[in-house]
This record gives structure tokens, sequence and C-alpha cells, in this order.
């Protein structure tokens, strides 16, 4: 059994497909218990002095007939039952997870790269699952079916009986002792294949420097190397695969030839009438032991691997319940406020914002008001806090209270939901689902009709680029589909920017792969389009932002200067120097 | 090679005819073949071993009937004994017969992988572009793991599991032939229901692989665009669209469950069903009670093995698949490749003509257009234009990258379609822009791979020369020191320095560089130029030029624009010329320096 809190909410949720289909199986298992009675009767009957009679053979016939329905349905029943469940809790879990990972903060999921996360999705859910469905039945199984069997067999003889299970405790430890091995040497095994993939994938995109110093046939003989170290390891692995499956076979066969010589000469005593310890026993005695031990041998070997598994789901549990019991950092206060009819003013007041174990500030002491409807622009070096800025705006990461204000509202006191429908985000690494490009842009809006997205692509000057795809709006970006340049990606985030009409547009460095005449195009449009609405844009060329109400200059995360491009050219020296390369540019174009 | 050639190669399912497959399949395993062969002689034997044990049990109950066989104690203790005996001969002979086909079947996967990454290695630069990396990797590691399975265990169990059949089939025969005729009614039940189910969970699994991939890349693909689902307040629309993919993904376990659920009941109501009909017509045909023991172990025997071959049949499909793959990649040819009369060359003396060069990568986007210049031995010739001019390509046609479609270029006055590749490219010292590092130590990097044919010195007094060896003695191990992945763990200032040691260490006569347009920081910037001078006296050197100090301290400037050569000569006389030069120095030089 798998326990806490979330292993809990399952059982009370699918406890009677478990109950039945538990059930079930120990009904299975008696009945199949029934065969090597069935067997032991026959051979005695075959055996006794005077003829066997149809009278007495047909009842087992029956019998045996009898037991191949009810273990078909029954099987059939436990397995619908059991799978079902741990399904269903796979399931539950899955969607719990994914709730969980929507309601977390950029902060966790920089802290843990998807990769980890998509494993516990993955190899950590299939493991408890594993074990719900697999581990219950072969749990049940193996501890009915041999109490019924070794019952069933003390009844027969107890000293034959005794013989066998001795030994057979081994098989149960062995199970769980292969089982352990066999797991860390998958992981050596798994490793070995994990670097060959990894140096195929870094020697073939690396390639063209081999070629260019004619190393090939060293790098071959490297890559030789790493595929025979994956060959030996292989080898190993299998050699042990092997030495433990013939292992186990022995050890049954030893038992089996133990209870032979020993049941054949009880059989033997008591025929000539002198049995041993007074044992009485007779042939079909024996034959139904050795057939007991055949049914015995399954669930031994299912225990040791029942303890295996157990432990390996319990470690993946665990992984999900932390996941699950993740803090949420980002989220709406006790009395959070809806913003309604947002004008588009922003305050940033007193603003102090360190990433999470960073050793300085990022934005240090930031004092300004963009008032609603202005279209700002932001411009300083690499790494000066422009993003961070308008990251903030979006709260993506907590900031202090009292320090930015949108229409005079702390954000820290508006509901999450109201503050990002109210700002329309492009941010930099303009990230595009692998969906049909009309989906990408209408994201926000999912009812949004094929002229409003073509409106929003016109206005990011992507239409004519879309419209020349086969496929259209209908193309698929991403790996599936067309690969899209990174110009015609930042447009598309535009239109998508622009389908949320909301009272605030942040463009995060957004025509950085665009160029000089589709971006005026672009700002045109901004100027038209939003006018009395509140527009940012990150820019890295000051063509961007020359012609914009007023800009703001960040130097190392200090507010340089905030003012009318006209006033900065007296004012910022930052601003000045970007002006005159700018310039120097033009001439020669 | 044409284009369409290679993607329909790797992307499309290029079908060939299984005799194509099993022939070339064939080559691979005739090397090893005493191995399958012993193999296999070794399984025959374990399989009759294997059907000898339910003798010794029929034995062994009819001599109990002690009343009529009358036998001694010793003879039953000799049975089970010899029971025991029996079992471990087999083991015995599984084990080697087993480790036999494991070596065998890793070694032809060990070959084949090599054959298929040193196939890879051939390809041109050209060839390289179009096709995807992962798709490369994929048919390295992948697809011929896929293939080993084939090897190891597929094509034995085959074989295995018929014998298996064969031999039940025969014992029982030899024990009842009517008892026998009727469990090969059972058996032909089992096996038609199997066949079809097979065919049948193939199809779910089939599905079930394509969806489980499609949900983990929805998933990838949300959580790592988690940040604009929720900028954009969409949580509740994607939550849904996971929600959609989950139950799917649930139903179709549900349909293999399900599958299973009906396939095995099925079998194992079939198996004592057969059970009961062996009861019951072993009375009718008046059997011993030890026949009727042996036939109860036999069964148990019979039905598993069936089971077992559908299994098998999926397996060679999936190699069939695989091998399908990897011989269609290695059926790509090299498209750059020596003529037959090329000669291969020692030593040049660096003289460089390039006589009216056209080329475009795709049809007639010509990127250099009529291009012809002229660089006479150890001169230093300094490309300069704006992006997308051609400077590269000049570069990357020199060793070969790639074949101009019309012109020619020389090198010594030798034609190079003329020269070995490989005698060219080890003259010419190429500095790509990008550096790329392989994970690995520094000495390997600057020896690619070769770090036993240099010792420690050669190698450091290489880096002395380029002025690398400040930083590498500043690290913990030297010329050991870990390179990670991409060599992040270096500058870009000093992974251009590691790729200048490269180039000195492989004594070219020709260097060409392309250099970097991203920010390094002063001091290394101070060190690359003092080696770059240095450099220059190595041979000829022709530079795809950002950096004015390079541009200046040049012989020659060659100006470039939309792939046509629009000026040359020094420095100073091309500013004198107040041309195309003159504007591009104005705009990147005067004002940063």
């Amino acid at each position: 059994m798998l326990f806490g809190k979330y292993a809990a909410k399952f059982y009370k949720k699918y406890w009677y497909l478990f109950l039945l289909g538990v059930i079930t199986l120990l009904v299975v298992d008696y009945v199949q218990t029934l065969i090597p009675e069935s067997l032991g009767q026959i051979v005695d009957i075959f055996q006794a002095d005077e003829p066997a009679q149809e009278s007495q053979i047909m009842p087992i016939v029956l019998r045996v007939i009898m037991v191949a329905l009810g273990v078909a349905v029954g099987r059939v029943l436990w397995r619908i039952t059991i799978f079902s469940a741990s399904s269903r809790i796979e399931m539950g879990l899955r969607e719990m997870m994914f709730l969980k990972s929507e309601r977390l903060s950029q902060t966790y999921l920089h802290k843990n790269p998807v990769g980890n996360i998509l494993n516990w999705f993955s190899t950590d859910i299939e493991s408890v699952d594993e074990f719900l469905g697999w581990g219950t039945v072969m749990m049940v199984d193996a501890f009915f079916m041999s109490t019924i069997v070794i019952v069933k067999m003390f009844l027969v003889n107890w000293l034959l009986s005794t013989m066998i299970l001795v030994p057979m405790l081994l098989i149960v430890l062995w199970g769980a002792l292969v089982e352990r091995i066999m797991s860390s040497r998958w992981e050596q095994r798994q490793k070995a294949n994990d670097e060959l993939y990894d140096f195929s994938q870094e020697n073939i995109t690396g390639l063209r420097v081999i070629k260019a110093f004619v190393k090939e046939v060293q790098q071959a003989r490297a890559f030789a190397k790493v595929a025979w170290k994956n060959k030996e390891i292989n080898v190993r692995f299998a050699r042990l695969q092997v030495l433990f499956d013939i292992f186990i076979e022995v050890i049954i066969g030893a038992i089996m030839a133990m209870t032979l010589c020993l049941g054949g000469y009880l059989v033997y005593r008591s025929f000539h009438g002198n049995p041993l310890l007074g044992i009485d026993i007779k042939t079909g005695d024996l034959v139904s032991i050795v057939g007991y031990f055949a049914t015995l041998i399954w669930p031994m070997m299912a225990l040791g691997q029942v303890f295996a598994m157990h432990s390996r789901a319990k470690a993946s549990l665990k992984r999900i319940s932390a996941f699950l019991d993740a803090e949420e950092d980002i989220v709406d206060g006790p009395e959070a406020v809806t913003l309604e009819n947002v004008q588009g003013e922003i305050e940033f007041r007193g603003l102090t914002f360190s990433y999470p174990e960073a050793k300085k500030p990022s934005l240090q002491d930031i004092n300004l008001t963009i008032k609603a409807g202005e279209t700002i622009g932001i411009v300083g070096k690499i790494g000066c806090g422009k993003s961070t800025m308008v990251a903030l705006m979006a709260r993506l990461y907590n900031i202090d209270k009292g320090t930015l204000f949108i229409d005079g509202v702390d954000i820290m006191d508006a509901t999450l939901s109201s503050l990002r429908s109210s700002i329309a985000f492009v941010p930099q690494d303009n990230f595009l689902f692998s969906d049909e490009i009309r989906n990408n842009i209408s994201f926000a809006d999912a009812e949004a009709s094929m002229d409003e997205i073509e409106k929003a692509a016109a206005f990011a000057c992507v239409h004519d680029d879309i419209a020349g795809f086969p496929e259209g709006y209908k193309t698929v970006s991403g790996e599936r589909g067309v690969t899209l340049s990174g110009g015609q990606k930042q447009r598309i985030s535009i239109a998508r920017a622009y389908m949320k009409n909301a009272p605030i547009l942040v463009l995060d460095d957004s025509v950085s792969a665009v160029d000089v005449k589709t971006e005026e195009t672009i700002l045109r449009n901004i100027r038209q389009e939003r006018k009395g609405k509140t527009t940012i844009l990150i820019a890295s060329r000051v063509s961007t932002v020359s012609s914009l109400d007023r800009i703001i200059v960040l130097k190392d995360g200090c507010l340089e200067a905030f003012d009318t491009p006209a006033n900065l050219m007296k004012i910022s020296p930052t601003y000045q120097k970007m002006v005159m390369l700018q310039e120097l540019e033009s001439e020669v174009s | 090679m044409a284009q369409d050639d290679v993607k329909d190669r790797l992307f499309g399912d290029k079908k060939m005819s299984l005799w194509t497959i099993m022939v070339r399949t064939f080559a691979y395993l005739k090397k090893e073949i005493w191995s399958f062969v012993l193999a296999l002689v070794l399984l025959v034997f374990s399989v009759a071993v294997n059907m000898l044990t339910p003798l010794v049990l029929k034995q062994f109950t009819n001599d109990l009937n002690l009343a009529e066989s009358g036998v001694d104690f010793h003879d039953l203790l000799i049975l089970g004994l010899g029971y025991f005996g029996l079992i471990v001969i087999n083991q015995f002979l599984v084990y080697i017969q087993s480790m036999l086909l494991q070596k065998a079947g890793q070694k032809i996967i060990y070959r084949l992988r090599n054959d298929v990454f040193e196939h890879v290695e051939g390809m041109s630069i050209a060839q390289l572009n179009m096709m995807p990396v992962g798709s490369l990797v994929t048919r390295v590691a992948f697809y011929t793991a896929n293939m080993s399975d084939l090897f190891t265990n597929t094509l034995v169990s085959i074989f295995r599991n018929i014998l298996t059949i064969a031999g039940v089939a025969v014992i029982m025969f030899i024990l009842s032939p009517a008892l026998a005729g009727i469990m090969m009614g059972f058996l032909a039940v089992v096996f038609v229901i199997s066949f079809f189910f097979s065919r049948h969970v193939k199809r779910i699994f089939r599905l079930e692989r394509a969806k489980q991939s499609e949900f983990n890349s929805f998933l990838n693909e949300s959580l790592s665009g988690m940040k604009i689902v929720q900028l954009y307040v969409q949580e509740n629309r994607k939550k849904k669209q996971f929600d959609e993919q989950n139950l799917y993904l649930r139903k179709l376990r549900m349909k293999v469950v399900a599958a299973f659920a009906v396939y095995r009941p099925t079998i194992s109501f079939l198996y004592y069903l057969a059970l009961g009909a062996t009861f019951f017509f072993a009375f009718r045909l008046n059997l011993s009670s030890g026949d009727v023991v042996a036939f109860y172990m036999l069964l148990s025997n019979f039905f598993s093995p069936i089971e077992r071959l559908a299994d098998s049949l999926n397996n060679l499909q999936r190699a069939h698949a695989a091998s399908e793959k990897l011989y269609s990649l290695l059926d790509v040819k090299p498209d750059v490749v020596d003529s037959p009369s090329a000669i291969a060359i020692d030593s040049f003396r660096g003289e460089i003509e390039f006589r009216n060069v056209w080329f475009a990568y795709e049809n007639e986007d010509w990127i250099l257009k009529d291009v012809s210049f002229h660089v006479a031995p150890k001169q230093t010739v300094a490309f300069v234009g704006a992006t997308g001019a051609g400077k590269t390509t000049i570069l990357s046609l020199i060793v070969r990258n790639f074949v101009p479609q019309k012109g020619d270029i020389f090198i010594d006055g030798i034609n190079i379609k003329d020269i070995q590749i490989k005698s060219l490219r080890k003259a010419v010292g190429q500095m790509l822009q990008d550096v790329f590092l392989f994970s690995g130590s520094i000495k390997d990097n600057i020896t690619l791979y070769d770090s036993d044919a240099y010792t420690d010195e050669e190698v450091m007094k290489v880096c002395d020369y380029v002025n690398a060896s400040s930083f590498i003695n500043n690290l913990d191990g030297g010329l050991n020191s870990p390179v990670i992945e991409k060599g992040e763990n270096f500058s870009s200032g000093q992974r251009q320095l590691l790729s200048f040691a490269r180039t000195v260490l492989s004594h070219p006569q020709i260097l060409i560089l392309d250099e970097a347009t991203a920010n390094i920081d002063t001091e290394t910037e101070k060190l690359i130029q003092d080696s770059l001078n240095k450099m220059k006296s190595i041979g000829t050197m022709l530079v795809v030029a950002h950096r004015l100090s390079t541009i200046q301290h040049s012989d020659n400037i060659i100006v470039l624009q939309g792939g046509r050569v629009m000026e040359s000569g020094t420095h100073q006389e091309l500013l004198h010329q107040k041309g195309l030069y003159f504007k591009l120095y104005q705009l990147q030089f005067e004002q940063a320096s």
C-alpha cells in the first residue's frame, strides 16, 4: 500500500473498484487451486486397483470446466476493475499536477527545469500506476495464493511441505535482490545509452570542425570507444539477467528434485507398510504436492518483485507530493481587488527589485509615472533591467507592497487575473505553440473571428507572410509545421498581444529581428490603433523609440532619465551615444 | 545528389523490399555466423532436454505405482537426481547460448553503429545542412539499438518457440497420438486467436505510443510556455486541452487493458479446457496415470510459446522498420568526393586564385557573382562587406565545403577539384566564427580526439604561441581541465584562442579566419589581436574581418557587396578612393575608436 494524503484521497474515491478487484482475485486464486487437486484425484483413480469408471471421471472433468469458466470470467473482472482504478488515479494525479504547474511562478519554474517536471509527469506517475495496478494484483495474488496453496499442501503432508517451503523463502529474497540489483544496473545501462546519444548529438553537430581539420578518423575512433563501452555494458547487463534467471531455475529444479526423492521415499515406505515417522502417503498426494509447488513458484517470485516495485512507487509518490505541495508564491492576496476599466497609468514608487538568489538588485529605487495613453520607450544596455521592469508590471515576480501601481492600485493588491488581463505582453522569447498560426494569434480570445485575426496580423505586418504559406492561417508553426523566421515569430507574437486589446501593451524588444521598414509600419500602426492606450516598447535600436512620447533610459538598474526624445538629447549620455551611432548607420544605407 | 532525394530518404517512409533488407542484414550477420550456428545447435539441445523433463516425471509417476512397477527406492532416487541433472544441463546450455547471442548481437550493433557514424562523417556540409542532427542521432543510437533486439532475442526466440511447440507436439504424439491430435485442435484455436490479438493490440499500442509522445510534447510545450499561458490568463483553456488529452490517453490505456482482459483469460480458459479434455480422453483412451501427468506438464509448455511467438513477430516488424531507416541513410552517397584523378599534396606555397566564380546555395539565388581575385603566398587578405555580401561563402568554397556552379578556384595554380579533399583541408587551417568545443579536456579539443599524437609540451607550446597558455595555466587541471558541452565554461574570447591553437597545431599553409562578431572583453581582445599578428607569418591568411586593426594590418582588402567584388586595395588606397570602403569604415570604426 502507498500512504500519504494524495494516496488516501484516491483510495477514498476508488476503494470499491479495488475491493471488487481484490475479491475477484481471491476467488480466482482459490478456484485455481482446484486444478492440482483434480490432477491428484485422476492419478489416484487411474492407479487404483479396480479400473476407472466414467462416473468417477466425469465430475472431475466437469469441475475443471467450471474452473475454466470461473477463472476466465474472474480474470476479465479483476483486470478491468483494478486497472481502471489505477489508470483513473494516474489520470487524476496528472490533472492535479497540471493544475499545480499552472499556478506555480516563474521562480519555481526556473529552479526546476522542465525536464525534471516532465519526469515527474511521466516516469514517476507511471511507477505509481504500476504499483497500484500490477503491484496490487501481484501482492494479493502472491499473499493469498501462497496462503491457500500452503494450507492445502500442509493438509496433504506437513513434512514434504516444510521441505519445500523453507528453500522457497530463498526465492522471495532472491526476487527482491534481483529487482534491486537489476534496477541499478538498468540505470547504468541507461547511462551508457545516454552517453552514446550525447556523444553522437554533440559530434554530429560539431562535424564541420572535424571535417575542417581532417580528423574524421580520430573522431570515428573516439566514437568507436564510446560504442564499445556501450556494447560491453549491454553484454554485462544481459549476462547478469541471464544468470539471475538461470539461478532461479536451478533453485526451483533443486527443490523439485528434493521433493521427488524425499516424497518417493515416503511413498515407498508407506507402500511397504513401514511409514516414516508414521506418515502415510499415497502417490496421488505426492503428485498433488508437486502440482502445488508449481503453482507456488510464481507468487513467490512476485512477492520479491512487489517489494522492489513498492519502494520505487513510494519514492515516486514522494517526488510527486513534493511538487503538489510546492509553495505557490504568486497568488491573490486575501482581499485582492479586481482591476476594472483600466486606464493605463503606471506608477513606480521607489521600486527596488532583486531576483531570488541574486547578489545585487536588478532595479534600484525606480520612481516614475507613465500617464495613461502614453507611448513609452525603454532603452539601455543589455542587463540594465529593461525586461525586469516590464516583467514586474505583470507580476511575474513578487515585489514589495507600495512600489508599483496601476491606475493608483497597488498591483500586489490586485487580482492576478485582472492585472494580467489588462496587460498585453510580448515577451522577448516570443514563444509560439505548435498549433495553427490563427490559434496562436487568437490565443487570448478563442472566440475571435477570422476577420479579427487577420486584422491583428495586419497590425503586426505579418499578414502577407502568413498568406504566403501554402496553408495560410492554418499553417502549423514549429517542428511539425513550417519553420518561422525570428522576425515572423516576433510579429505573430505582436499580433497575439494585439488580439488581447488590453489597456496596456508591452513589447519587450519585439521588433529586433524585423527589418527597419517593417518596423516603421508597425510603429505607425501602434500610433494609430492604440491611440489613448498605454504602450511600452523596449528597444535596442534608437529608431524604434525616437518617435515615441517619452523614453525611459536605464543604466545599471537605475533610472538615468525619463523624458521626451528631444530633451533626452540634452540630458542623457546613454541616449546621445545611441543616437549618434544610429545616424552613422543611416548615412551609409 | 538531389535535395529531395536526401529528404525522402531521411523523412519519407522509403520502402525497401524485404529481400533487400534480409540480404543486407545477413551481410552483418555473416561475420558472427558461427556464433549463431552454435547458439542454434545448443538451442536445439536445450529444447530437447527441456522436453525430457516431463518424460522423467511421467516415468516417476508410473514407477510410484509401486503395486505394478515394483521398483526399488533407488530407482526413484535416481530419477529425482536425473531430473535435477537435466535442469542443470539445460540451464548451462541456456547460459552459453544466450551469451553467444548477446556477444554476437552486440558486436554486430557495434559495427553497424560505427558504419553509420562514419557514413555520416563522410557527408558534405551541404548534405549535413539538409539533415537535422536529431534524425541522424536517432539513427546512430536508437534505431541500431532496435536492431540489436533482433539478433540477441527475436530471431532466437522465434526459433526456440517454434522448436518448443514442435517438440511438445512430437512428445505428445509419442505418448498418445489420439490425445495429441485433440491438443492440436486447441493449438490451432490458440494460434488463430493470438495472431489476431497481436495484430489488434499492436495497432492500439502504436496509437498509444503516438498519443503518449504527442501528450509529452504538449506537456513539454505547455510547461515551457507557461509564462505565456499565465500572462494571457489562459490557464483554463490550457487545462481544458490538457484534460482532453489526458482523458483520451486513459481511454487508450483502457483499450489496451480491455484487449488483454479478453485475450489472456481466453487463453487460460482454453488451457483449462484442454486440461479437462486431457482428463476425459485419457480415461477414454485408456492412458496411464503417468501419461496424464506428462500431458499436464506439457500443456503448460504448449500455450505460452504461441503467445511469445506473437510478440516476436511484432519485434521483427520493429527491427524491419529500423533497418529500413538505417539502410536508407547508408544509401545516401556523399556528394563532395575526390575525383579519381585527384592528387595528394603535402605542402602548398599558398597562392590562391578565384576565377569568375559563381555560387548559389539554391537555384539561381547567386551569393557570389563572378568573383575573381588573386592572393600571393604569405599575403594576408581581409574581406569586408555587409552581412550577406558573401564573405563567409568565399572561405567555405576554398575548402570545398561547397562547390561553385561556375568558375574555378586554384591553389598554387592547381584547380582545387584536382586536389584530394583531405590534403586540401589539411593545408587550410580554418578558424570559424562560432568556435565549437566538444565536451572532454582542453587537450582533446585542441588536438581534436588526437591527444595521443601530441605531447603536452607540444600542445602547450602552441598555446603559448597563440596566447592561450595564460588562461589554461590558471585552470586547476591545465591542459586536462574539463570542457563542458559547447564549451560553456569558457568565454567567447577564450574559445577563440583555443580555436587558434587548434589551427596552429595542425601546421597549415593557408589560414582562413571568420572573425567573431560577438563582444569580447578588452583584455582577451588584445590577446587575440597579438596572436593574430603572429599567425600571419605562418602562411597565407584570408580573414572575414570585423575588427579595424585586422583590416588595417592586412596586405590587401577586398570589399564585397551583393556577392560582387566592388573594390580592392590596401587600407590607405581604399580610403583615398572614398568609395564603399570609406563609408563602411566611417560607419563601423571611426566612431568606436
